[in-house]
């Protein structure tokens, strides 16, 4: 009956999974020469690999060696005793998490406490039944196969997640040489002609932004300017922006349209960047400056971030209701002209500088945008931008903004 | 954000509740598409209970207007709130998509 059940239990665990069976490896650590080949007898017929070992030191050389799924220890043995090797093994990284059984003859609840305290996993009493040894031994080999299982996906979770941060840092990479070109070909601040002068503040949300803007001379008279707003976020966002602002260089336009006429450098742009397949687009704002009369001409598809400052009059917005590139196919759009003095100011900003929120979700706005400009009349133009910055931050109560903030400020100095 | 999707005489109409922005937007498409894929003749968004529209949520209005237009169907928006409908109205929307104030104007309005 009792030599049935063993069977029974073996053959189950044969075959109740023969695709999952391995032959498992069990170091086998007893003194008495009788016990031990005994106990090994049992195990090999299990279908096992039994290694065996007549003390602690041995013991421990062949776990080091081998990795036994499990480890089947006798507590009373001369110099190592079974604790004490369960507490060398626990200790040590390479094996600390192989299973072990210690061997006892006494059953006493608080030898078994101490023993489960100084590291084994479980129980053999050497009084027991072969049905016991067996299936203890089965327990301890599934344990011991799911704590391996664990230990490989943990492995291969941490090297994924460092292959994850290699190839993060190679896109952070791309991405900083990617802005370093875009921002190489933002004008740089100082006289972008004379008797003008250039300063601006530009803090993108990620490294690469999607609201550029560029100053550039078009002629001995003529200066061009822009300001662009892609909608949507991201990368994808940022390298649209980025061929926009291909397109809208100086040579380009003068090639595709004969002019910087702003009216028609919309009517063109407006053609050529329709809404994308997710429904983004740009507003665009595009002027066109007389440098020795102050004559501004300026069309807008959707943008409302220019300002004009002037030294003695209140500040205006220069826009009104148009559509964005790409909404409508057959957009015209309507160009206006303004006549700026000396001292007078023009500001191009993006609206992620006034629709900076505050904790409670209010937004800047551009009318504290405007207070900010009207109070700084008499500071230099980078101070006065800059104090747009500081207070925008103040206003959301943080440094970084969400959206791309930029602030472009251009004044005639004659 | 919530859709809710009913039928009215010729037409369908799409309340929506909440904000139509960046992170709402494939759910609003996804809505709109499956009028659309009915060959729905008119669709009506109903935007009296949204708060908010941002660039991407106007983008999305005309992108799916005129995917209607090419499918010779009616787009319509119904009872946008001030804000929403400032917004609307600094990028011109008004001369693409027509916005009414009541579900009888548009519906009248695509009979007429």
């Amino acid at each position: 009956m009792n030599l049935d059940s063993t069977q029974h239990i073996a053959r189950s665990f044969d075959s109740s999974a023969p695709s999952c069976f391995m032959v498992a490896t069990i170091l086998l650590v007893e003194d008495e020469p009788v016990t031990r080949t005994s106990m090994a007898a049992r195990l090999k017929r299990l279908g096992h690999r039994v290694l065996e070992a007549e003390n602690g030191q041995t013991a421990l050389e062949v776990a080091r060696r081998e990795r036994p799924d499990l480890i089947i220890v006798d507590w009373m043995m001369p110099e190592m005793d079974g604790p004490t090797f369960c507490e060398t093994v626990r200790r040590d990284p390479a094996m600390k998490s192989i299973y072990i059984l210690l061997m006892t003859s006494h059953d006493q609840p608080a030898q078994i406490a101490e023993g489960l305290a100084r590291g084994a996993d479980d129980f053999l009493s050497k009084a027991a039944s072969k049905q016991e040894i067996t299936a203890r031994v089965l327990a301890g080999l599934r344990t011991s196969r799911l704590v391996r299982e664990l230990e490989t996906t943990g492995a291969q979770l941490e090297s994924s997640m460092l292959l994850l941060q290699t190839r993060q840092a190679e896109m952070e990479a791309d991405l900083q040489s990617a802005a370093a070109f875009v921002h190489s070909l933002l004008p740089p601040p100082g006289i972008p002609a004379p008797g003008l002068a250039l300063a601006w503040e530009y803090q993108p949300a990620l490294t690469l932004g999607g609201d550029l803007f560029g100053v550039a001379p078009i002629d001995a008279d003529h200066l061009g300017l822009y300001i662009l707003d892609a909608s949507g976020h991201g990368v994808a966002a940022a390298l649209r922006s980025a061929s926009l602002m291909t397109f809208l260089r100086v040579e380009n336009m003068l090639e595709l349209i004969g002019s910087y006429d702003p009216a028609k450098v919309l009517f063109e742009a407006n053609r050529r960047f329709p809404l994308s397949e997710e429904g983004e687009y740009f507003t665009l704002w595009v002027g066109q400056l007389h440098v020795p009369t102050g004559s501004l001409s300026y069309a807008s598809a959707g943008h409302h971030g220019v300002l004009l400052s002037p030294a003695e009059r209140p500040s205006q917005w220069l826009t009104r209701p148009s559509s964005p590139l790409g909404f409508d196919q057959a957009a015209v759009f309507a160009s206006d002209r303004i006549l700026l003095q000396p001292a007078d100011r023009l500001f191009l900003l993006s609206d992620g500088i006034y629709e900076a929120s505050s904790p409670t979700g209010e937004p800047w706005g551009r009318w504290r945008f405007q207070q900010a400009i009207e109070t700084q009349k008499r500071s230099l133009l980078a101070t006065t931008i800059s104090h747009c910055f500081t207070e925008a931050r103040r206003w959301q109560e943080q440094t970084d903004f969400l959206d791309d903030a930029a602030v472009v400020g251009l004044e005639l100095t004659v | 954000m919530e859709i809710t999707q009913r039928a009215v005489k010729d037409a369908t109409v799409l309340d929506v509740k909440g904000d139509l922005t960046y992170s709402n937007r494939a759910a609003f498409k996804t809505a709109v598409e499956q009028v659309k894929n009915r060959n729905c003749l008119h669709l009506i968004v109903n935007l009296e209970q949204v708060r908010f529209l941002d660039s991407s949520g106007l983008g999305l209005l005309v992108l799916m207007s005129q995917s209607f237009k090419l499918q010779n169907a009616k787009f319509s928006l119904l009872k946008p709130q001030s804000y929403v409908r400032e917004i609307m109205s600094l990028a011109n929307l008004p001369k693409m998509i027509p916005i009414y104030e009541t579900e009888g104007d548009a519906l009248t309005a695509r009979a007429a």
